[in-house]
């Protein structure tokens, strides 16, 4: 039996290129002034490079040849200036080419990921993390390779070869009609590699994909290799996916093994058709020494610039494919956006959830939740129970406006939570996630998080409350201590205390609360039992509750099923009612009789 | 930088790239001769060159002008197929030697033990096989070609003194002015370069956080937080681009500069020499274009050498990964597989963690073949410890293991993990089928065992409904499933194996507790006729068990029924009370 692995259809080529560049144009147009000056140092540079054969066929034939030895000297002076000139306006325009490329980029990412972080949850949750990624780094980081090593390179070639093709002209029409019955055998063998070697490119893409995912999984997932002896499978495995990135490889390579001596091929034989033409018409008194030199001096930069233009347009292709994908997201309009003249909820917020007939669903055709009324007075604590699939996760997503409902609707104090400024709103309603989710960063970071700079008095005073200020103490820089790797030094319970006192310096009105179900020691679960019951006293909660203990500790328990409230009340009563809930307790209790 | 190669880290890795030189040397040996083929044939043209100007056409010979072009064109040719030679030789070599060594971690990583992998961190064995081989590889590719370009300085040294004493040594002067240059250019370059990689990196780290954190972000409304953490991020890739940037503006065109002055020294002092008489318009010609010709030649030269050092190091870390032994291996004389029925016993068993205090101190206890045991203990009491010693993760430091009396470090690795299989706490899931996920460990399961496998599971039912059923991929690449579905399918992965010993490692941790009944009530009739080992960290789990072991401390304080333990062991209620405050109530 093959393992069948995933494959990862990866297309990047953007649909319209034409587009896509006309807008990248638009985006740039505040850098036009910065481009055109960049443009004309440029301009300078290949002009100061491209004139110095024609001073050397001045020297040559009116100084050399005819023996005047002050032309030799002019001409030797006039080259050298040209020189500086060519280095000055060469440096300006590597650095200007590059100045505008990096500000165009530094904008967009900055652009891109405000955007990103304006849009709806529900495209996060459609969305895999790796792809968004993607988009900020190596498709922001196509484009930066293209602007440190292709743009200046598109830019100096096109002009050189351009400048080329004018020099050679006049120097020697004849012998540049020589030049060029080879030019179109050249871009034509560059057209038939390139397509050869971007679909190798793409599969050396492809298959190295493959192979740090292969390794990524071969080394995560080594306890379990070793622990059902998989090491031989898994090496036959490896070998077989890296022997597939070797042979794509190895197609790349055969295409530049021959590409390479073809264009080299060209290029002496055109230096010996100038040879032959140019001797030939020097001979017969057509044309002069110094204009054949001149020719090959031109020569030499009419080759190279060519090879690059054909090296830069991967570049170019990878560039504008991102860019496609980068506006892609920039056109992506947020389901949840705040409203054109929000309100902020008037102080002191009191904690008043009101759900008025709410009906929602991820698929709108399909509800989630139907019909929901419920009122949550300030300071209750309410416990929402049913089973997986039964619509608690969204109700607490509509409580925190992460979703808008598509009937109904959900108010806060009595503001319709639609009409809320989100700065308000997650000012006064904060949602704790199930698993603690820390951030890079100190421990300070993480518990000022929702309000950055808060004092250390004050954090040590949510610490306090929490009775997590010696553990905190007991850390080795206390408040500075690192979180590394998202808190993966730390333990789960840990993590969730942290996520607790973030919650706490936030000191929301509202809080909404996913019960973790992740096993903690006895001891640290009962500080989190105990930090919780400090939290969340005194405000407006709803707690997700995973276990039935949750639920006993609640004010209030809300039971639904699929998508309805269909019990309400207290946790005695709705024992004693003997319906869902009793039956899902009695689930319970039965493990532990058992036990 | 000889400083820098003679340290003895560097040394190991040059070993390395020059031992698996050896080992390709067919490659190694025909892309060098094409390259110097390739690079004698270069030397020759603006030579042949200065013959056509001299001889045919200063020297008014039509007659020589079409046999020198000519053989301009088979120079031409025969160096055409020199570049093939040499591109495609050294391609293939420098692959091989990146296959090769890749394919090598991989085998290397496969046999290193759970204590190596404890202590390493996943994105540093990921370096090891993917950026630092591609350290390694650039110095194969780039080998052939510097040979030649070395052999090419001297050479065209050589020929324009040959040409012109005079201004062949002062245009000599030239090279090394240049080879220096590139030399500077190419450290600075790499350095900055590498800060910008960091930047990137750390670009990836921020928004990977943001976006996967985007729950809190929102709940918190930090979106003004993140945004700034990706500016600030964006202002350092800027600043590390635009010195990049500085760099090649101030190098780039100074690489042209050198031999274009040079040009101009010709312009001006060979001129006049020609007047002289001292010297041809063909060596003119011949002087320029050598000086052309070494541009990208002493780049790519600079180049390497300051990228070897980089190599060097990274090769010396492979070597150094390479060589890390694993600590358990098969045994010398392996004693054979007894037959039983699974008894496991541990006599006086010791063992810490790598600088760690001892977690197990001397635990003595047996398992009779077929009965069940949960392993109870707060954190830090040793009970996962304990049971991972028995598929021999880790070794005891002293004391002993025995599976139906035989010391465990006494059995073939492959012959102990096939009758012990384990499920662990975090379950990893491969990116593939459902179907190749649960057949794990037994590749040419047929469909009914794995059907059979996944009932018994619990995770039959669940998979049928997914809409490609079996044929679900899952993984990192696949389909999400929750917490419990994957635990399922592990349970799944080891009861396909049919162990002769079932370890579960806290199997229902993350399961609602509907779900948990369905599996309990499904793991009483798979445990039946094994011996099974719970490591328990609900009171529920519990219930599986025949007897319950109470862990504290690295020593076995309790060993008795549930019930028993209950009513007798004060300490055994504080255990349960602080695992599960709703069962001290009861």
């Amino acid at each position: 039996m093959t393992l069948r692995y995933a494959r990862m259809g990866s297309d990047d080529r953007p649909e319209d290129p034409g587009k896509v560049l006309r807008r990248a144009v638009g985006e740039g147009r505040h850098l036009l002034w910065p481009a055109l000056g960049a443009a004309a140092a440029t301009l300078v540079a290949t002009a100061a490079r491209l004139a110095g054969p024609l001073v050397v066929r001045t020297g040559v034939d009116q100084g050399v040849s005819v023996g005047d030895r002050g032309v030799i000297t002019w001409a030797a002076s006039i080259y050298l200036g040209l020189l500086v000139l060519f280095y000055l306006a060469s440096r300006w325009s590597t650095w200007a080419v590059a100045a505008v490329g990096e500000r165009y980029l530094r904008r967009l990412r900055v652009r891109v990921y405000r955007h990103l972080m304006g849009l709806d949850l529900g495209f996060f949750e459609r969305t895999k993390t790796g792809v968004l990624v993607s988009r900020m780094t190596s498709d922001l980081e196509a484009l930066t390779t293209f602007t440190n090593e292709g743009a200046i390179a598109v830019i100096t070639s096109t002009l050189t070869v351009l400048g080329v093709g004018v020099g050679l002209v006049v120097v020697d029409p004849a012998l540049a009609a020589v030049v060029l019955v080879v030019f179109p055998l050249l871009i034509g063998a560059s057209l038939v590699f390139r397509r050869y070697a971007d679909e190798a490119y793409r599969r050396v893409r492809e298959e190295i994909g493959l192979v740090l995912s292969s390794l990524q999984e071969g080394i995560a997932g080594v306890r379990v290799v070793q622990a059902y002896t998989q090491e031989r499978h898994q090496l036959k495995r490896f070998h077989r996916v890296n022997r597939r990135y070797y042979e794509a490889n190895l197609d790349a390579a055969r295409a530049i093994s021959v590409y390479f001596p073809a264009v080299d091929f060209l290029r002496t034989s055109t230096i010996g058709l100038v040879l032959l033409v140019g001797g030939s018409r020097v001979l017969a008194g057509q044309s002069t020494v110094g204009s054949l030199i001149a020719f090959l001096l031109y020569l030499n930069w009419f080759f190279e610039p060519i090879v690059q233009l054909s090296n830069v347009y991967n570049l170019a292709q990878a560039a504008l494919a991102a860019l496609s994908k980068l506006f892609g997201i920039l056109d992506r309009k947020p389901a949840v956006a705040e409203a054109p003249h929000p309100v902020d909820l008037p102080e002191p917020v009191r904690g008043e959830l009101r759900f008025e007939g709410v009906t929602f669903g991820y698929d709108p055709a399909a509800p989630v939740l139907q019909d929901v009324h419920l009122v949550i007075p300030p300071g209750q604590r309410v416990a929402v129970v049913g089973e997986t699939g039964a619509g608690k996760s969204t109700l607490a997503k509509l409580a925190v406006r992460f979703y808008d409902p598509q009937e109904g609707r959900v108010c806060l104090d009595g503001y319709d939570l639609r009409q809320v400024s989100f700065r308000s709103l997650r000012r006064w309603v904060a949602m704790v996630p199930q698993e603690g989710y820390l951030f890079d960063g100190s421990v300070r970071d993480n518990i000022a998080y929702g309000r950055p700079g808060l004092d250390d008095e004050t954090i040590w005073e949510v610490c306090e409350r929490l009775g997590i200020d010696g553990w905190v103490r007991s850390l080795p820089e206390r408040l500075d201590t690192q979180v590394r790797e998202r808190g993966s030094r730390l333990s789960s319970g840990e993590r969730q205390l942290l996520s607790l006192a973030r919650t706490m310096a936030a000191d929301p009105a509202v809080i909404v609360l996913d019960e973790a179900t992740s096993n903690l020691d006895p001891e640290t679960e009962a500080t989190v039992e105990r930090a919780l019951g400090e939290l969340l006293a005194g405000r407006t909660a709803i707690v997700i509750a995973h276990r039935l203990q949750t639920a006993e500790r609640a004010d209030r328990v809300v039971v639904i099923d699929e998508g309805r409230i269909v019990e309400d009340g207290t946790f005695a009563d709705l024992v004693a009612a003997g319906g869902h809930f009793a039956g899902l307790r009695q689930v319970w209790a039965d493990i532990h009789r058992t036990a | 930088m000889t400083r820098a190669l003679s340290d003895p880290e560097t040394r190991l890795g040059l070993r390395l790239i020059v031992g698996k030189l050896f080992e390709y040397r067919r490659d190694a040996v025909a892309s060098v001769v094409s390259a110097l083929i390739w690079m004698g044939l270069v030397v020759a043209g603006p030579y042949l060159e200065k013959l056509i100007i001299d001889r045919a056409i200063v020297g008014r010979r039509q007659d020589l002008l079409l046999p020198l072009v000519g053989l301009l064109l088979v120079v031409g040719g025969v160096k055409a197929v020199g570049i093939g030679g040499r591109r495609w030789y050294a391609f293939r070599l420098s692959y091989r030697a990146e296959t090769d060594l890749r394919n090598r971690i991989f085998e290397h990583i496969q046999r290193l033990t759970f204590s190596f992998h404890d202590a390493t961190a996943t994105g540093e064995l990921m370096a090891r096989a993917s950026s630092d081989l591609s350290q390694v590889r650039l110095i194969y590719a780039m080998l052939p070609i510097t040979v030649a370009n070395v052999a090419m300085f001297v050479l065209v040294g050589g020929v324009l003194v040959a040409l012109d004493p005079v201004l062949g040594s002062l245009a000599d002067l030239a090279i090394p002015v240049m080879g220096i240059l590139a030399f500077v250019y190419a450290r600075r370059v790499i350095g900055t370069s590498f800060e910008l990689q960091q930047s990137l990196a750390r670009m990836s780290t921020v928004v990977e956080e943001g976006v996967s954190g985007i729950r809190v972000v929102k709940a918190f409304g930090a979106e003004a937080t993140e945004i700034d953490r990706v500016d600030r991020t964006s202002q350092q890739i800027f600043e590390a681009s635009m010195k990049l940037a500085g760099q090649r503006a101030a190098f780039l065109p100074g690489f042209e500069l050198v031999p274009a002055a040079a040009t101009a020294l010709v312009l001006w002092l060979g001129g006049l020499r020609v007047v002289d008489g001292a010297m041809t318009l063909g060596d003119f010609v011949a002087f320029t274009q050598y000086l052309v010709l070494l541009v990208f030649p002493l780049r790519l030269t600079g180049w390497f050498f300051a990228e070897l050092p980089r190599a060097a190091a990274a090769a010396a870390r492979v070597v150094q990964l390479l060589r890390t032994a694993p600590e358990i291996t098969d045994p010398d004389e392996p004693a054979e597989m007894p037959e039983g029925p699974g008894e496991i016993r541990f006599s006086r068993v010791e063992f810490s963690y790598p600088g760690g205090p001892p977690v197990l101190r001397g635990v003595d206890l047996v398992v009779p073949g077929g009965s069940s045991v949960a392993l109870v203990g707060g954190t830090g009491s040793g009970k996962t410890t304990l049971a991972y010693l028995i598929p021999r993760f880790y070794d005891p430091d002293r004391g002993a293991v025995l599976l139906d009396g035989v010391d465990v470090r006494r059995l073939r690795l492959d012959d102990l993990r096939r009758e012990v299989a384990l499920v662990f706490e975090d379950t990893f899931l491969f990116s593939a089928s459902i179907r190749d996920n649960i057949a794990f460990g037994n590749p040419d399961a047929s469909d009914d065992q794995i059907t059979l496998a996944a009932r018994l599971a619990g995770a039959h039912d669940f998979i049928s409904a997914l809409p490609d059923g079996y044929d679900t991929m899952v993984g990192e690449r696949g389909l999400s499933l929750s917490g419990g579905q994957r635990q399922r399918i592990a349970l799944a992965r080891a009861l396909l194996r049919d162990p002769r010993v079932l370890i579960l490692d806290d199997a229902t941790s993350s399961v609602d507790a509907a779900t948990e009944a369905e599996i309990r009530r499904n793991l009483k009739g798979v445990m039946r006729g094994r011996t099974t080992v719970i490591v328990a960290h609900r009171t529920s789990t519990l219930a599986l068990a025949d007897r319950v072991v109470l862990l504290e401390d690295g020593v076995v304080v309790a060993v008795g029924p549930h019930r028993r333990l209950l009513a007798e062991v004060p300490r055994y209620r504080e255990v349960l009370a602080e695992m599960d405050p709703e069962e001290a109530t009861a």
